[in-house]
């Protein structure tokens, strides 16, 4: 079954006073700095948090690719450098900042 | 992988509005270090009407547990000072009798098992749908064997802690959330004192904004209530002890 879109008055409810919308933006300007330096351990901490919370919040599309890859790094397999692109695309959009990485 | 964790209606069911009713009022301990969620699960219990306490290490949640009688424990498996896994199991090896609802972005089916046969009663994968939340702890409270004694009385009323109802002469006294709390709180413990601690405990989280006379306050409201209502019950207080609920006359019931 395909994941609905929240609508803005469903994450209004789940995110009053836009505190993870807020987190959402500080997560994409480190993913962004982290996959430049290669610090992969500090990479996977937030993909992890990103991948429990993201979803919580109705950013669906951003906690599915968080989840993909948050299990490649428990596997020990390779994160590329497009998937990481992908999640930033995918954050970029969710905080209506289309095109950035792209 | 795509993971569906929220139907439409699931997302729209966050709203007040369609808050389904539950069996008591709850004091809850949430060990959560993803401040987000924490408050996310915060804001929708006490929504619920619960007394919800979050903590984001390990060690203050045995703290915590040791210090308040908690009807329900969320705790997330990756804590910043370690393994939930490890919480739980001292948990119960130190007889913590609450249930407990483990929560966790680790998806794998090993991992769920061994969060339930280490103690957890429940299981909730990260992401989770609000209402998904709800209803676990909701069945979580509804076990059988967590049930306490559900309706009280004394003298010519009755507290109904599954109505959330205080009854005198068969006539439902309309209360609100704090005092009817206090109320069930002093009736459970009627004709023996009760320590002023354990009423703020037992109303109020580690959160909640208390004044040295908030106590007081819903002391004095709800002793007006139950005058007004024609209750057989005097509340007493004992200056620096605590409160006291006994049938009128102060015979015991």
């Amino acid at each position: 079954m395909r994941t609905p879109r929240p609508t803005g008055q469903d994450l209004k409810l789940l995110d009053p006073d836009g505190s993870f919308r807020a987190r959402l933006d500080a997560d994409r300007q480190a993913i962004a700095q982290l996959s430049d330096s290669g610090r992969l351990e500090d990479l996977a901490r937030i993909v992890h948090g990103l991948a429990g919370a993201a979803g919580t919040f109705g950013y669906a599309e951003v906690g599915n690719i968080a989840i993909e890859l948050d299990d490649r790094f428990v596997a020990g397999e390779p994160v590329r450098a497009a998937d990481v692109a992908r999640l930033l695309a995918a954050l970029e959009q969710a905080l209506g900042l289309p095109g950035k990485s792209a | 992988m795509t993971l569906d964790y929220g139907h439409a209606e699931g997302f729209a069911a966050a709203s007040r509005e369609h808050l389904e009713p539950i069996a008591a009022q709850a004091r809850i301990l949430v060990v959560e270090d993803d401040d987000n969620i924490a408050a996310l699960l915060g804001r929708e219990l006490r929504g619920l009407g619960h007394t919800v306490d979050t903590v984001r290490y390990a060690e203050d949640a045995l703290f915590a547990a040791r210090a308040n009688d908690y009807t329900l424990m969320i705790v997330d498996l990756g804590l910043p000072d370690g393994d939930g896994l490890d919480l739980v199991r001292e948990m119960r090896r130190r007889t913590v009798e609450a249930p407990i609802l483990m929560l966790t972005a680790r998806r794998r089916v090993e991992d769920r098992v061994m969060g339930l046969t280490s103690g957890a009663d429940d299981y909730l994968v990260k992401p989770f749908a609000v209402p998904e939340m709800r209803a676990r702890v909701t069945a979580l409270l509804r076990r059988p064997s967590r049930l306490r004694g559900h309706r009280i009385a004394i003298a010519n009323m009755v507290v109904d802690a599954d109505a959330l109802e205080a009854i005198v002469d068969g006539v439902s006294l309309a209360l609100p959330r704090k005092q009817f709390q206090l109320l069930e709180l002093l009736a459970r413990r009627k004709n023996h004192m009760t320590p002023k601690r354990m009423v703020e405990e037992a109303l109020y989280g580690f959160d909640d904004d208390v004044t040295a006379n908030s106590i007081e306050a819903q002391i004095s409201k709800l002793r007006r209530a139950l005058k007004a209502a024609g209750a057989g019950v005097a509340l007493e207080t004992r200056r620096g002890i605590g409160y006291r609920l006994v049938g009128a006359g102060g015979a015991p019931n």
